[in-house]
């Protein structure tokens, strides 16, 4: 069989190496592999079990298992262990689909192109491997991978205010990391794990205590709730998003806060059940505090990204609600909400980037009446914005949906919570159009001009994915509850 | 005896020594070009090296080996001077790098520059102490050979005899070091008071039945002040920054990647007995070992002494303007790492500390190899003199911004690797041991402040417009400014060479960790 897994690493990688060499033509490259990887993780989704053509897995649960010893000392067995199911394969889709979307939306970048598009690419590789990576050292790797190009696109292409938001990403996030770090560690000696394999981790953390399942899950919690990110820990986000250039801004928002998640999926929740089921309670207020408080926060905010910002902590404290419920709906739920959010999030990112180039302002209240002057970039953040607020046939439609009926299952009628945040979601979503788009022209200077091209098809990716997946989540869904979760009641 | 076959296991140290007189013959002869002198310390550290390593038997040099394997981690000898273990050589293999390291850096400095053959051959001397540190096998014997490293080390400071700085430091240096050297003879003296013996192996051997009676725990309470001056340990730290500042940066270079080491391996040498015997008797915790009488005690001082010295390190780098006196506090902090190893006691977690000893020469040697290259290009000391560096010296600057991350622990770095086998150890030596691990992870988290402050100044500032001068008057204590151009080779090879390998054992510590793994564990068990 061949090893899918590594030749996509090493495309990304060697992709990578060559957009920072190549100088002027940097852009190219990146759009080269961007493409290349993009095809491959086609090729994984159509051998993926249940898909015409697959033909078995090495590491149990997973498709496409690699293994080989890395570090093996007498006390230590670390291994290059990585393979895909369903929950990572939509993400890695995801992934392949912001790339190429941000590399073109990118292509005007006249800063020191190779080192932009070299570290976009560099960002990516460092997900991808996340979302493969099934040992601990590797995913920790990967983890910790993904933060320093972040720290430069940031710091060296961002706002006004970048360097101090640079490193405040870097500190909150960093700190966080370590405390993930040490309940992977404790994870793996408390259970007297034979390696660091997420196989050996998971069937040794079964025997361990209910007490401690619950102390491990709290610090992996906090390790991972930080990147999604919850309150009171996301003050590195607005500061982050806002400073970030447009690129760097739709990775952070579509795939870095899906690290988050994605790992507090597979490596507390599936690991340390229990540890789930005694911290449940602390998991639910977060998630509340954290659906309540974004909104709040977006409704107040003037600068369309800043509104942008706010409303990913609203979102991504639905997804962790879904998860904190147990069920194999919530985890359904909560992917497919991912999903969404990634895709919808990057187009709104991209929209506040356009608006700003062309109209040198995002404050919305000084914006008024864009529509008849720019029409495709209206166009665009109209999408956007109904996909965020959930409207039907549109991606985020079936996600929410999902989490709503996961959470009416679980915790009956608190679902108003989330049901009434989300109204509020949409209107301050109206409200923003109604101001920005229509009404009276304001704010517009002459010379303003439409998208350019690569703005507009970069752009029009994600709009077509939000169409495509809107219309048909079962492309994703079939996926997604192929994979056996290990420990969950039924739905 | 047999001379020959007394003498070939000490081939290294014997190579050092011939290399060293005759850099001083050639003194005598006024042969005195800093490219000869330098050339012929770098050959004689590089043949010393690969003769370790063949010791080590490592695949292609093994049949090199002039160590019989018999000898090396050879059961111990309660009157023996000296013994062979395969940590030591594994050590003796860290000295030598630095060592290599640094003189191959410092061939490139002006080669009519004055004290050059002085420096150089210094330079060995204090090696050759190194060396001979890793194999004592007797108090005496250790506090001899480290005398031997220290007195050529206060006379490097001062090599160039002219800058009022390194005068000031070399003279700080010598007194402290005068000062531990007494705290730590005295304390050797009342340890042979309670065991009637200076011999490590049988203070081992006695330790269990003798136990530790107050007149033991004041002779190692002495032992652990003298060799904390040398270790860098907080609160005995005081001098290092003052020294590392003062002193030439390839000199700090030298005493922060290599001379400083020498105190670590020696608190592994003497620490080894009280610690095993906690955790042969206790089960390896201060607060589980009731029946060990005053052993646990040990393990909470020494744990205390880390933390201490990674917080007050850290806290007190954060608050640094100038570059070296940053890199000075925190090498401070990552001595603190170094003890735990020691504190935790077990295989795995020596292996850990020994890989961070290992990694500090490339990451901590090597940057300041970097502050040398870059004052002598002309740029001031201060962190903010290195304002757009990265644009103006691009592969410099990724080469010391690698050393830094590698410094923080950020992943694919060596530091990295280090510390996860560091943090991993204590973290399953469980108990009170995990807290060292949490006070380890937030310390690297705190430090992580003031590494990328730099390389926020390095890549994010813009350069200032003209070149800073203010480093032609301040930085003065940095040796005659080379000629326009660049680094030099020497500098350049070292630099780079140091950069790539943070990287590449940072990708696949298997074979050296590996070697390191299996040498604790002899180190541990020939203890027991």
């Amino acid at each position: 069989m061949l090893p899918l897994i590594s030749i996509v690493l090493a495309t990304l990688l060697a992709g990578t190496v060559a957009t920072f060499l190549s100088g002027t033509r940097a852009r190219w490259t990146a759009l080269a592999t961007s493409l290349a990887f993009l095809a491959e993780v086609a090729v994984l989704f159509v051998r993926y079990p249940g898909w015409p053509g697959y033909t078995g897995a090495g590491i149990p649960g997973f498709a496409e298992g690699e293994s080989y010893a890395w570090i093996h000392l007498s006390w230590l067995q670390i291994n290059y262990t990585v393979g895909v199911d369903g929950i990572s394969l939509v993400l890695i889709l995801l992934t392949a689909i912001l790339q190429v979307a941000t590399v073109i939306y990118s292509w005007g970048e006249a800063r020191r192109p190779s080192a932009y598009f070299g570290l976009v690419l560099l960002t990516c590789l460092g997900c991808f491997g996340v979302f493969v990576a099934l040992d601990i050292l590797l995913f920790f790797l990967f983890w910790e991978a993904v933060l320093v190009p972040m720290f430069f696109l940031i710091g060296f292409w961002g706002g006004p205010r970048r360097r101090y938001a640079a490193l405040k990403f870097f500190v909150y996030t960093h700190v966080a990391s370590i405390v993930m770090l040490v309940g992977l560690l404790a994870l793996v000696f408390y259970s007297g794990a034979t390696s660091f394999d997420f196989s050996a981790v998971d069937a040794a953390a079964r025997g361990l205590t209910g007490v401690v399942q619950a102390f491990l899950f709290l610090a992996l919690f906090f390790g991972f709730g930080v990147k999604f990110p919850i309150v009171p820990f996301h003050t590195w986000l607005p500061d982050a998003h806002v400073e970030a250039p447009t690129g760097a801004s739709v990775l952070l928002a579509g795939l870095l806060l899906k690290l988050g998640g994605y790992g507090l999926i597979r490596w507390a929740v599936e690991v340390l059940p229990s540890g789930l089921h005694t911290d449940q309670p602390i998991l639910f207020a977060v998630a509340f505090l954290s659906i309540v408080w974004g909104s709040v926060l977006s409704l107040s905010q003037r600068d369309l990204k800043r509104l942008v910002a706010y409303s990913s902590i609203n979102h991504m404290g639905i997804v962790l609600l879904a998860i904190a419920l147990g069920s194999s709906l919530g985890l359904l739920a909560a992917v497919l909400l991912m999903f969404a959010h990634g895709i919808v999030s990057g187009l709104l990112f991209m929209s506040a980037g356009s608006v700003h180039h062309t109209f040198g302002t995002r404050d919305i209240p000084n914006l008024g009446g864009i529509t008849p002057r720019t029409p495709a970039l209206s166009t665009m953040i109209m999408v956007g914005s109904l996909a965020s607020l959930g409207l039907p046939a549109l991606i985020s439609f079936p996600a929410e949906f999902t989490a709503l009926l996961a959470t009416y299952n679980g915790l009956g009628y608190w679902v108003f919570v989330p049901l009434a945040i989300l109204v509020v979601t949409a209107a301050f979503y109206l409200w923003m159009m109604q101001r920005m788009l229509f009404g009276p022209e304001k704010g517009v200077p002459g010379d303003a001009r439409d998208l350019p091209w690569h703005e507009g098809v970069g752009m029009g990716i994600l709009v077509a994915a939000t169409i495509v997946f809107g219309i048909l989540p079962a492309l994703l869904v079939d996926v997604i509850v192929s994979s056996p979760v290990k420990g969950f009641p039924g739905t | 005896m047999d001379v020959v076959a007394f003498v070939l296991p000490f081939l290294p140290e014997v190579v050092l020594l011939a290399a060293t007189l005759l850099i001083f013959l050639l003194d005598v002869l006024h042969v005195r070009r800093t490219e000869i002198v330098g050339t012929l310390a770098v050959a004689g550290s590089a043949v010393a090296l690969l003769l370790v390593v063949a010791d080590l038997r490592f695949a292609p040099l093994a049949s090199l080996a002039t160590l019989p394997a018999a000898r090396i981690d050879a059961a111990g000898s309660p009157t023996a001077l000296f013994a062979f273990t395969s940590l030591g050589l594994v050590f003796q293999g860290v000295f030598l790098i630095a060592t290599l390291l640094v003189s191959l850096a410092s061939v490139s400095r002006p080669s009519d520059e004055r004290g050059a053959p002085i420096f150089f051959g210094l330079l060995l001397l204090a090696t050759l102490g190194m060396l001979l540190v890793t194999v004592a096998a007797d108090l005496i014997f250790l506090l001899l050979a480290i005398e031997l490293t220290s007195i050529s080390t206060y006379l490097l400071v001062a090599y160039t005899r002219r800058d009022p700085r390194s005068l000031e430091a070399a003279m700080k240096f010598y007194i402290i070091g005068a000062l531990s050297t007494t705290l730590s003879f005295f304390g050797a003296s009342l340890l042979y008071g309670a065991y009637g013996t200076t011999n490590l192996y049988a203070i081992r051997l006695a330790a269990g039945p003798v136990g530790f009676p107050v007149l033991v725990l004041l002779g190692y309470g002495f032992l652990i002040a003298g060799l904390a001056f040398k270790a860098t340990l907080v609160p005995f730290h005081a001098w290092a920054v003052d020294v590392y500042d003062g002193a030439p940066s390839d000199v700090t270079a030298f005493l922060a990647g290599g001379s400083k080491k020498v105190g670590l391996f020696a608190f592994f040498l003497v620490f080894l007995a009280p610690i095993l015997f906690v955790r042969s008797v206790g089960g390896g915790s201060p607060f589980t070992g009731a029946s060990v009488g005053l052993g646990p005690v040990f393990q909470l001082t020494l744990g205390v002494l880390a933390v201490l010295t990674m917080t007050v390190g850290n806290v007190l780098a954060l608050l640094q303007k100038e570059m070296k006196r940053m890199l000075a506090y925190s090498s401070i902090s990552q001595a603190g790492y170094m003890l735990i190893g020691i504190t935790v006691g077990t295989a795995p977690a020596i292996a850990g500390a020994t890989l961070q000893i290992f990694a500090h020469v490339f990451m901590k040697g090597a940057a300041f190899l970097v502050v040398g290259g870059v004052a002598a290009l002309g740029i001031g000391p201060l962190v903010d003199d290195y304002r757009g560096l990265g644009t103006r010296r691009p592969l410099l600057s990724v080469a010391f911004a690698l050393m830094l991350l590698s410094l923080a622990g950020v992943p694919l770095t060596i530091g990295f690797v280090s510390k996860f086998v560091l943090f991993s150890a204590a973290v399953q030596a469980q108990g009170f041991f995990v807290w060292l691990a949490v006070a380890g992870l937030l310390n690297s988290a705190l430090s992580v402040f003031y590494y990328a402050r730099v390389l926020k100044v390095m890549f994010f500032d813009p350069a200032p417009a003209a070149p800073t001068v203010r480093g032609a008057v301040e930085g003065a204590s940095e040796p005659p400014i080379l000629p326009a151009g660049g680094l030099g080779y020497g500098r350049a090879v070292a630099i780079g060479l140091s950069a790539v390998l943070i990287v590449l054992v940072g990708l696949y510590p298997q074979p050296v960790l590996g070697a390191i793994q299996l040498a604790a564990q002899h180190f541990v068990s020939s203890g027991a």
